[in-house]
């Protein structure tokens, strides 16, 4: 007899998950147990956010949903529909980095660059939330990204660059 | 501090990288961002027993899930896949042979056994569930103590007392000196598991083209023409027919300078199923079955004698795991430790016996400094320990007993040293951190019965660099090394730099376009800089051991020069001089003295291939002589002296007795390794190679129980360092370029976990010791603190039971 | 790893939630910040073969502040962090969350989330044992309220059949004057799981007299425990620093601490007496 797991349960089976992936609308079929960060990279061809740890330790899948920094491997794709996604691929472009990027370039707060683009949006609810924020106030935000390469002070030093840049920014 | 004297107009500039426009936009080209056409997903069913032998293994129910399209067994494989044979061509070292999955036996948790492949992951993780692999559990042995043991579980038939390797060597009279010494120190060290953890998992894409025979492999190495040649040979094939990319990685640091079983397993699939096939390591399997490192037992002993260090004497074991790496075999720390016993000091003799012993773990291999840092915290503590022994300062001790670095020394261990600012750089840094005013802070808290103690720890360093066959083979390393860079200049005067290094957050591509620009004359926009794709990338070994400013910049250099020297000739026809009047700078090119007669760097190159203008840019006249039919593209390679870059660190840390929590409070870092390529690169190097140094001493362990089982499966288990970890560091430069390589270049990047772990276990120890602790174990985390302190001396107590289960280092005393 | 195939239920009310729990109880998990199951799901450590999610469910957040404090189960651990009422009324809870996980874990995983995986190490499921917290349990045939003490039964083990769900934590909110202090010890400095947590709670009179003091501890045993003998030695007693730091050591009769890989019970012993002394001196300004 043949022992297979509950691969005909329809329940179980791809459904279409639609939500709005910065700022565009976007849909696929995956099953319900496909994670956030999977359908987001392979289901839309956003490779920009990468996968660390799938236990929600590391950070390099840090998006925003609803303007919220979460942890899209902690996520099931399914939870995300309807709702609003912004991935790093939504900040800029080489030709035209966002302030943010710009300080993390002009500090060296990035080598490998494989936890940067976690980073960027853990530092974009930051700043959404906290003008200008200490370095104290950096540091404890941020402790939930790991980077293995850079020690974390070129960093902490361009988020709060960027905080004055877009302070500028807004005049 | 002087500012580190600068080469050129480019060399030693603070230069952004040219990396972070993909790296910042997400659009980096990691090994799970390949995605082909037709594309399959392996994963891998893996033992968990730390010792079995493989009695069956049913494919049959996997075969039958939706989804599945192969189901593969190290029994399938053979034949088709050959076995890894590490070997070190030296005859105390033991030739061992890995099956790419296991066979007959496992022989650690997480050794691969079979592998599915399936429509996506998530199918294929579900068919591995569904493969029935009958294990019958063997013995296992998870302490290298105990596996020396005769009676211990034997590992592997071609390494009899689980030995890969028992060397002995005495360079002078080390017994004679001991006898002599007024005093002989001695300390046991137990240096934990651990290993690089880069962030990016391990990963291979492999896409066979069978109309042309040709397999390409996208992975995650820091070696990608080795690997080219070593998969091309255990998968029957030329290496010309196989093309192995190495784009952007997320971090190495050692960890992934090896060629791993996946990467023969995934291409041999991706022929056999004539599919492209896909397989990522998640987070446990790469904690389980990476490269682990720096697992050893050292015993060192120093003789000393008027208050010089006359003599050491080293006993080292090396954790192996349970195979030896492939290609660099097991020895990688087992020859590193114990060649850097004596360090930056003058012992006059060194005698030492090193074993590399097999255990049932994943196998060991490089990590970021592999056996200096290791030497480094047993040799400082016990340096520490002699000065509060004989009641000196230990900055005094430690400068009198180093080298000065204004000549080169070599080691009785054959390592040569080729000068550098030794002595300036422990007095610099101990400026730096304020060395005397912390001892005075120190005293008063003491007085003032604290609860917390101030502990200080300093240590000057040599640090190899530049890993070429000569560091090799005096290291114990028999082979040769091919390193090489290719300099092109295309017809519009553009430059394309290919090298044989792998760049994974070094920046190649603003470094050694900094090189170039200086080398030709030509500005760093105007060159690209292309790595880690056998089929478009000069040769090379790869980066680790620090290679790639020396190595690399030193071929860079040479081809430049000659590329140069035809720039030269080929303007000295169109401006009519002699070549050497020709000046070449920043992409102009003018007779020495007149700059109106400058043309464009483009000029000449369109020259070259055209004999004339090309569109838009200055004539020649008369077209291009034969004699001048120069081609403008130079390979050459480099394989240096050895070379050593210095310096020293120091840190002030807070212990809570309580509590036993480590607080880090401060780091000064004094670096020189010559001619530096970039500053702010370097000064990145320091920065995280010191977190890791961090995580090193305080915390980083992959932890096994005594029975094998493996204990550190996720993240939250292996902590790695994180914002709330770092002190402030403060990082000055001394620079005293090498007498010995190109453009002085000494390189460096292991730097903070050659010297980093030891500073901290100092200034830990020096807080303690008025407790009478003895620091002799890594990390020191609050368990292993308070441990140390209720063994301590003054409060007289045993722990003989120490109840915790991972400790696997035998019995406690 | 990926998770592995399983049936996939929204749940947008707790009526919903409960009636599925009704149908599929045994063999499903309740999903709501999933900051603790997917862990647990992308290693396959747990195969339900339903998923409740109940991360919609409106009528599960919410803070309400009347004569006690109520807080809906999926209310997140970050809205928990920020709320003025928590913060004024019932500070430890705040003073807690400060240790749990980071701002991306909070944003998602909830208070009952936290109180249900019932971790031994976790620092929710020790505060609400310091507040004497109450948990509501519903299922489709109705509530039960149960103690904090009583709702932990042993390692990521709750009282909690499997038709039901926590649907509210009830907390009575401290009374004028007291102090409240949450500290831990973790292997890492910059903070991991707790090796030993401490959730302290006291109220003195202006003669230093205690006249309520509630310690509870994570991390030394399969549940939080409180430290009962070491609270009745400072119920009205008047402070000094000579009885608190007995006070610290009695906690030692109060626990049974395990070894593990983090650490041996001799750690946990000195942790647990050095981080009650700790807390005690800091909320009582013992001198």
């Amino acid at each position: 007899m043949r022992t297979v797991p509950t691969s005909h349960d329809p329940e179980a089976d791809p459904v279409t998950i639609a939500l709005t992936v910065n700022g565009e609308p976007r849909s696929a079929s995956a099953e319900p147990r496909t994670l956030l960060v999977d359908f987001l990279r392979h289901h839309l061809g956003l490779t920009g956010t990468h996968v660390g740890c799938e236990q929600g330790v590391c950070g390099a899948c840090s998006v925003l949903l609803d303007g919220e920094l979460v942890r899209s491997c902690l996520m099931l794709a399914i939870q995300a529909a309807g709702g609003r996604i912004e991935t790093v691929e939504s900040l800029g472009r080489p030709d035209s980095l966002h302030p943010i990027q710009m300080a993390f370039r002009e500090h060296h707060a990035l080598q490998c660059g494989f936890c940067t683009p976690g980073f960027l949006m853990a530092t974009k609810a930051l700043l959404a939330e906290n003008a200008a924020p200490s370095e104290a106030e950096i540091r404890d935000y941020l402790r939930g990204n790991i980077c293995r390469c850079t020690g974390y002070a070129g960093i902490v030093t361009a988020v709060g660059a960027a905080a004055r840049a877009l302070g500028d920014e807004r005049g | 501090m002087s500012a580190p004297r600068s080469f050129g107009r480019h060399i030693g500039q603070r230069r952004s990288r040219v990396e972070d426009a993909r790296l910042l936009t997400g659009a980096g080209g990691f090994v799970d961002d390949v995605e082909l056409s037709g594309m399959l997903h392996a994963a891998f069913v893996r033992s968990p027993h730390a010792h079995a032998r493989i009695v069956a293994i049913d494919v049959e129910p996997a075969l039958a899930l939706d989804g599945v399209h192969a189901v593969v067994t190290g029994q399938d494989l053979r034949g088709v896949v050959e076995p890894f044979v590490s070997a070190l061509g030296r005859p105390e070292v033991r030739t061992l042979v890995r099956d790419v999955l296991a066979v007959d036996r496992a022989r650690h948790v997480g050794d691969a056994v079979a592998v599915v492949v399936g429509d996506s992951r998530y199918v294929a993780e579900d068919g591995c569930e569904l493969v029935r692999v009958e294990y019958e559990p063997l013995p296992a042995v998870a302490d290298p103590c105990r596996a020396l043991e005769p009676d211990a579980p034997q590992l592997d038939p071609s390494a009899p007392g689980n030995l890969v390797a028992d060397i002995t060597l005495e360079s002078g009279e080390v017994p004679a000196l001991f006898d002599a010494a007024d005093h002989v120190f001695r300390k046991r060290l137990k240096a934990q598991r651990h290993w690089g953890a880069p962030l990016e998992a391990d990963g291979v894409v492999a896409s066979f083209d069978a109309t042309i025979g040709e397999l390409t492999i996208w992975c995650t190495t820091q070696m990608p023409h080795p690997t080219q040649a070593l998969i091309a040979a255990v998968l029957g094939l030329p290496a010309s027919q196989v093309r192995v990319i190495a784009r952007d990685m997320g971090g190495g640091f050692g960890s992934r300078a090896r060629t791993s079983i996946e990467e023969a397993v995934i291409p041999a699939l991706a022929r056999m199923l004539r599919r492209p096939v896909k397989w990522i390591a998640d987070r446990s399997e790469t904690l389980i079955a990476g490269v682990h490192a720096k697992e050893m037992v050292v015993d060192l002993g120093i003789a000393v004698r008027d208050g010089w260090f006359v003599a050491m004497r080293a006993d080292v074991i090396s954790d192996a795991g349970a195979y030896s790496l492939f290609p660099f075999t097991s020895m990688v720390d087992a020859l590193s430790a114990p060649a850097a016993i004596p360090g930056i000091y003058q012992p006059s003799a060194v005698a030492y016996r090193t074993r590399s012993v097999l255990t049932n773990k994943s196998w060991s291999g490089p990590y970021r400094g592999i056996g200096q840092g290791v030497s480094q915290v047993v040799r400082e503590l016990l340096i520490d320990e002699i000065a509060r022994a004989l009641n000196e300062d230990p900055v005094e001790l430690r400068l009198r007993n180093m080298a000065s670095g204004e000549r080169p020394y070599r080691t009785p261990t054959g390592l040569g040293y080729d000068g550098g600012s030794y002595r300036q750089a422990l007095r610099a840094v101990c400026e730096m951190i304020d060395y005397d005013g912390v001892r005075g802070e120190q005293q008063r808290r003491r007085a003032a019965g604290h609860a917390s103690c101030l502990g200080i720890g300093v240590g000057p360093y040599v640090e190899f660099s530049g890993w070429s066959g000569e560091l090799g083979h005096a290291h114990g390393y028999p082979s040769d090394y091919f390193d090489s860079a290719t300099v092109s200049v295309g017809p519009d005067g553009s430059v394309v730099i290919s090298t044989g290094a792998q760049s994974h957050g070094q920046g190649h591509e603003t470094t050694l376009a900094q090189v170039a620009a200086d080398g030709l004359g030509v500005r760093p926009e105007d060159i690209v800089v292309r790595e880690g794709d056998t089929a478009t990338s000069a040769w090379g070994m790869g980066t680790w051991g620090s290679r790639t400013a020396v190595i690399y910049g030193g071929a860079v250099l040479r081809a430049a020069r000659e590329v140069r020297e035809r720039i030269a000739q080929l303007a000295g026809h169109m401006l009519e001089c002699d070549p050497a009047d020709v000046v070449i700078e920043d992409g102009l090119v003018w007779v020495s003295g007149s700059p109106s007669t400058a043309i464009a760097f483009a000029d000449v190159a369109g020259f070259a291939y055209f004999g004339t203008e090309i569109a838009g840019h200055s004539a020649s006249r008369g077209g291009r002589p034969a004699e001048l039919e120069l081609p403008l593209s130079v390979t050459r390679s480099y394989s240096p002296p050895q070379t050593f870059s210095n310096g020293a660190v120091a840190a002030v840390v807070e212990v809570r007795p309580d509590t036993g929590v480590v607080n880090v409070e401060r780091i000064a870092f004094v670096e020189d390794c010559g001619t530096m390529l970039n500053p702010m690169i370097v000064d990145g190097q320091i920065r995280g190679s010191v977190a890791q140094a961090i995580g090193a001493a305080l915390f980083e362990e992959l932890s096994y129980a005594e029975d094998g089982s493996f204990l550190s499966p996720t993240l939250q288990d292996y902590l790695l360092p994180t914002t709330l970890d770092m002190p402030a560091i403060e990082i000055g430069h001394l620079a005293t370029p090498s007498p010995l390589t190109e453009g002085g270049i000494k390189g460096m990047g292991e730097v903070g976990m050659v010297c980093g772990p030891a500073v901290i276990a100092c200034a830990v120890a020096d807080a303690l010791a008025p407790l009478g602790v003895s620091v002799d174990r890594l990390p020191l985390d609050p368990d292993a603190v308070l441990e140390a302190i209720r063994r301590s001396a003054l409060t007289g107590t045993h722990d003989a039971a120490h109840e915790r289960p991972t400790q696997t280092g035998g019995t406690r005393t | 790893m990926k998770p592995p195939r399983f049936r996939y239920l929204a749940a947008d009310s707790v009526e919903e939630a409960v009636g599925h729990l009704a149908a599929h109880g045994p063999e499903a998990r309740v999903l709501a910040g999933g900051q603790s199951l997917m862990p647990l799901l992308n290693r396959r450590l747990v195969r339900p073969s339903v998923i409740i999610d109940i991360s919609r469910a409106r009528d599960l957040a919410y803070i309400d502040l009347a004569d006690e404090l109520r807080l809906g189960a999926g209310v997140t651990q970050m809205a928990l962090e920020r709320s003025t009422p928590v913060r004024r009324t019932v500070p430890l809870l705040a003073q807690a969350l400060a240790w749990v996980g980071s701002v991306a874990t909070k944003n998602r995983g909830t208070v009952g989330g936290s109180a249900a995986f019932a971790d031994p190490a976790a620092e929710i499921p020790a505060a609400l044992l310091a507040l004497d917290a109450r948990l509501i349990a519903t299922n489709s045939s109705g509530s039960r309220e149960l103690g904090a003490s009583e709702f932990v039964t042993g390692p990521f083990r709750t009282a909690l059949e499997p038709d039901e769900l926590v649907t509210e934590i009830r907390v009575a909110p401290d009374l004028p004057g007291t102090r409240t202090r949450f500290i831990e010890v973790s292997r890492r400095p910059g903070g991991s799981r707790a090796i030993v947590g401490v959730a302290l709670a006291a109220r003195l009179d202006d003669d230093r007299t205690c006249r309520s003091i509630r310690i509870a501890l994570s991390g030394v045993g399969e549940a939080p425990i409180r430290a009962r003998g070491a609270e009745r030695l400072l119920i009205g007693a008047t402070i000094r620093s000579g009885l608190v730091r007995e006070a610290a050591r009695a906690v030692n009769d109060d626990m049974d601490p395990p070894a593990d890989a983090l650490a041996s019970r001799a750690t946990r012993r000195s942790l647990a007496v050095a981080l009650v002394h700790k807390g005690l001196i800091a909320a009582t300004n013992a001198i």
